[in-house]
């Protein structure tokens, strides 16, 4: 765990906090609360639309991280980064989880930031006491986890994909088709949870995230044998 | 010391290395030549630890790469022709990050040594995007030498880099030679084979083509002379014809000259002389021709192509 710990930490350091451009890309995750508080303001927004805009302001971010994922792996394999890494004596689910964790924990902290920055935006436009009846904190708490969830997920089956292919191109087109579909789904259970007042829909979908989740992972670490990169190199 | 015992490699229905072996002694550099295609690189990558074999077993220092690749993996370097930095990372943090993956007691203080060693010190703190490619290759090979391993795999080290620099890696090759690491370079650079290696490997479709010492390589069933002479061309070949010779005709810098070769030349040189001062020819200059491991390699794989 400990090498896990130092591949995530290079990625964090130099890729994401060494390439402006990316911390340009991610801040703009963190305006988006605001244009979502500003641009629905009025007599017409109700509790729907305010849990509909907490969903965004946790998810949006995460799309962006998919992106990120995609395009962190295959550029290793293009440059062909990857070799020297896999030539050191480094167990391979250590490489995968030091990638996936690298990538997902800078993501994840724009897509708590993003949450708690709409929650204060939102509270000053509506009033604390409102907000709150219609996004209790366990709302909020269940949205991150969601988003750490759906980060999971979606890294690992995007690391299945990064594996399979040999260009960035490909793995960026499919890490596209990834998040449309994600927004697609979002966007559907999004207004369904926000009408299921006890929330089980959003526990429901955390569970079958979970259980992807734990495949996704399984396949993405045997997949991500250096025999099997390698051979793609 | 590398052992490869009979391996071979398949990618579905390509076989890259069929039946390999050879040996890699400490403080010996052995290289691996072949044409693109031939099996040079799955071969140092198997030996590596990168790739596990289809069929035979790697030891290093007696430990096999099928039963424990990490322990093989902590032996070797491994340097691609291609540097392969990231860019972003300056040079200490950079060899840091590799040298705590090796378990390096002092990483940031092996970082300096190596950076004072390949007279990098004074970039310790600069991006590598920014090196030149010749800069990018030392701290490739730097990278493969943090953990100081008993096993350095070099994949054509020195390709794209210019005349000084690369001589500058050959002498540092050298070097690790005389501390006794087992070395593998894998080049199409057939010159500094011949200048640094002490044993060749020829691969050709993943076979063993030729192995031995670069001497015995370069050693022609027949020994080939150069013959520069005034005179007649018509009667100089005559006499040379005479004497039992066949002879091609060569030129040295303008001079006429024949090329011939001899299997016994304590008894045809001294014939060939007669002649040659019998009709009237004036011998300026009569040398052996050394074969370079070029010619030897050019003639294993045509050798190689008919079978």
């Amino acid at each position: 765990m400990r090498n896990a710990l130092l591949i995530a930490w290079r990625e964090i350091r130099w890729e994401i906090f060494g390439d402006r451009s990316a911390v340009l890309r991610m801040g703009i995750f963190a305006v988006l609360p605001i244009v979502f508080v500003f641009t629905n303001r009025g007599p017409r927004t109700n509790d729907v639309a305010l849990f509909t805009l907490a969903l965004q302001s946790a998810l949006f971010p995460a799309l962006s991280g998919v992106a990120l994922i995609a395009s962190t792996f295959t550029q290793e394999k293009e440059n062909g980064t990857l070799i020297p890494l896999l030539a050191t004596p480094v167990r391979d689910i250590d490489i995968v989880v030091g990638k996936l964790v690298g990538m997902i924990l800078p993501v994840f902290a724009i897509c708590i930031a993003s949450v708690a920055l709409y929650f204060v935006l939102v509270s000053t436009q509506y009033g604390v006491t409102r907000v709150v009846l219609a996004l209790p904190f366990g709302v909020l708490y269940a949205l991150v986890v969601l988003a750490l969830l759906y980060l999971l997920t979606a890294g690992s089956w995007v690391l299945i994909v990064a594996a399979l292919v040999k260009t960035s191109r490909a793995g960026q087109q499919i890490a596209g088709l990834l998040i449309g579909l994600s927004v697609a789904l979002f966007t559907g259970l999004g207004f369904a949870a926000a009408n299921i007042a006890d929330g089980w829909a959003l526990v429901g979908l955390g569970v079958a995230m979970l259980a992807s989740d734990v495949v996704a992972l399984e396949i993405a670490r045997r997949v991500w044998r250096r025999e099997e990169v390698l051979a793609r190199i | 010391m590398i052992e490869v015992r009979d391996i071979s490699r398949r990618f579905g229905q390509l076989t890259a290395l069929d039946h390999v072996s050879f040996r890699v002694e400490p403080g010996e550099i052995v290289a691996l030549l072949g044409p693109n295609g031939a099996g040079k690189t799955t071969a140092s990558r198997i030996i590596a630890g990168l790739l596990a074999p289809s069929e035979g077993d790697v030891t290093v220092d007696g430990i096999s790469v099928r039963a424990d690749p990490n322990a093989v993996r902590r032996r070797c370097g491994f340097v691609t022709d291609q540097p392969a930095l990231y860019d972003r990372m300056p040079l200490r943090d950079y060899l840091s990050f590799f040298g705590a993956l090796y378990e390096v007691p002092a990483p940031g203080k092996r970082a300096m040594e190596l950076a004072i060693m390949l007279g990098l010190a004074d970039r310790l703190d600069t991006r590598l995007g920014s090196f030149s490619r010749g800069m990018k290759q030392k701290v490739a090979i730097a990278r493969g030498l943090v953990h100081d391993p008993p096993v350095l795999l070099l994949d054509e080290p020195s390709a794209a880099l210019d005349p000084e620099t690369a001589l500058a890696l050959r002498t540092f090759i050298v070097s690790l030679r005389a501390r006794h690491r087992a070395i593998v370079l894998c080049t199409h650079d057939l010159d500094e084979a011949q200048r640094i290696a002490d044993r060749v490997v020829v691969l050709y479709r993943g076979r063993v083509a030729r192995e031995g010492t670069t001497d015995a390589l370069r050693a022609a069933p027949q020994q080939t002379y150069l013959l520069t002479y005034l005179g007649d061309e018509g009667a100089a070949h005559a006499a040379l014809a005479r004497a039992g010779v066949t002879a091609q005709p060569a030129s040295a810098n303008g001079t006429p000259a024949v090329r011939f070769s001899a299997e016994d030349a304590a008894s045809t040189n001294p014939a060939v002389l007669r002649a040659l001062l019998e009709a009237g020819i004036g011998v300026l200059t009569l040398t052996r021709e050394e074969r370079t491991l070029e010619d030897a390699y050019f003639a294993i794989v045509s050798q190689a192509k008919q079978a």
